[in-house]
């Protein structure tokens, strides 16, 4: 779990600093948990696959994860209404790519960390998905990672998916 | 170079999101001609476009990862042209990596931001561009 931790802490440390700076607001970090199903949390998730590798004890891996992050309507349209500096009711194309950009923005992030952790990550496009009770695919030989979000707009769900290295 | 709140300014990113935001930015800036396009191709031909008509884009501010055509592609093209040498051309990044900075001015970049970013920070990143 600490190996864990360590992989998920540029992520947290990233999403907290785009609420900060483009949602105008603090975001807390709940306790992390493992997650034991593959049915989302929310009603919008973005999803940004993680493809490279690492390295260990001087070798190169192969390395693959998931970072997701997943809203319930509501509280996705008040960030995105926060975000976009303009007031938003319901979930339409004008904001359905606020979540995937939030991704982006966090990994980017993330990635710098993580590089001098020994990770080498390709940055991949993100991707949104809706729909209530939807369901992830995690790559296989992974564990998935809960990290609840909680600011002024509501709480929502940061995942990671996490390949060990240490097998 | 000054900076003249009329200049002609194209915002180019894939993500509706960012273009949006940055529009927005820029308009708090007290920015008024500002146009939007989601990738370096099809920026390209706009930016080619007015340039015939004789009212060339002033500013570019364009995301770096984008499908199609990157920033980076977009960069280089416009300065393997000698009309759009000296643009002026922002480059928008969501990795902060030093190696990306290098690469971005090696290819001649005029200013770097990285997000997030606050209006503050673009605005002081476009401040820099104009006083160069």
């Amino acid at each position: 779990m600490s190996e864990f931790i360590e992989f998920s802490k540029p992520f947290v440390e990233g999403i907290q600093k785009v609420f900060e700076t483009m949602v105008f607001t603090k975001l807390e970090p709940g306790k992390p948990i493992i997650k034991s199903d593959r049915q989302a949390k929310g009603d919008i998730s973005a999803i940004m696959g993680l493809i490279g590798t690492v390295e260990v004890e001087g070798t190169d891996r192969e390395f693959q994860g998931m970072f997701l992050l997943t809203w319930e309507t509501d509280v996705y349209v008040k960030i995105a209404s926060a975000m976009l500096m303009e007031e938003y009711t319901d979930f339409n194309d004008q904001i359905e790519d606020v979540g995937a950009e939030i991704a982006n923005i966090v990994t980017g992030n993330a990635k710098r960390t993580l590089t001098q952790m020994g990770f080498k990550i390709e940055m991949a496009v993100p991707s949104t998905v809706t729909g209530k009770g939807h369901c992830f695919k995690y790559p296989s030989g992974t564990t998935t990672i809960m990290v609840p979000l909680s600011c002024v707009h509501g709480d929502f769900v940061m995942e990671l998916c996490y390949q060990s290295h240490n097998d | 170079m000054g900076l003249k709140t009329s200049m002609k300014i194209i915002v180019i990113n894939d993500m509706g999101t960012m273009r949006k935001i940055i529009e927005k930015m820029l308009k708090t800036m007290g920015f008024t001609n500002i146009t939007q396009a989601d990738d370096g191709a099809t920026a390209l031909p706009m930016i080619k476009e007015a340039t015939e008509l004789g009212v060339p884009y002033e500013f570019i501010v364009s995301d770096w990862n984008m499908p199609g055509m990157s920033g980076l592609d977009l960069l280089k093209t416009l300065r393997a042209d000698d009309q759009y040498k000296d643009l002026p051309f922002l480059m928008v990044t969501a990795e902060a990596e030093q190696g990306n900075v290098v690469i971005a001015v090696k290819a001649g970049v005029s200013n770097f931001i990285v997000k997030p970013f606050s209006a503050a920070t673009l605005q002081e990143k476009i401040q820099k561009i104009f006083k160069a």
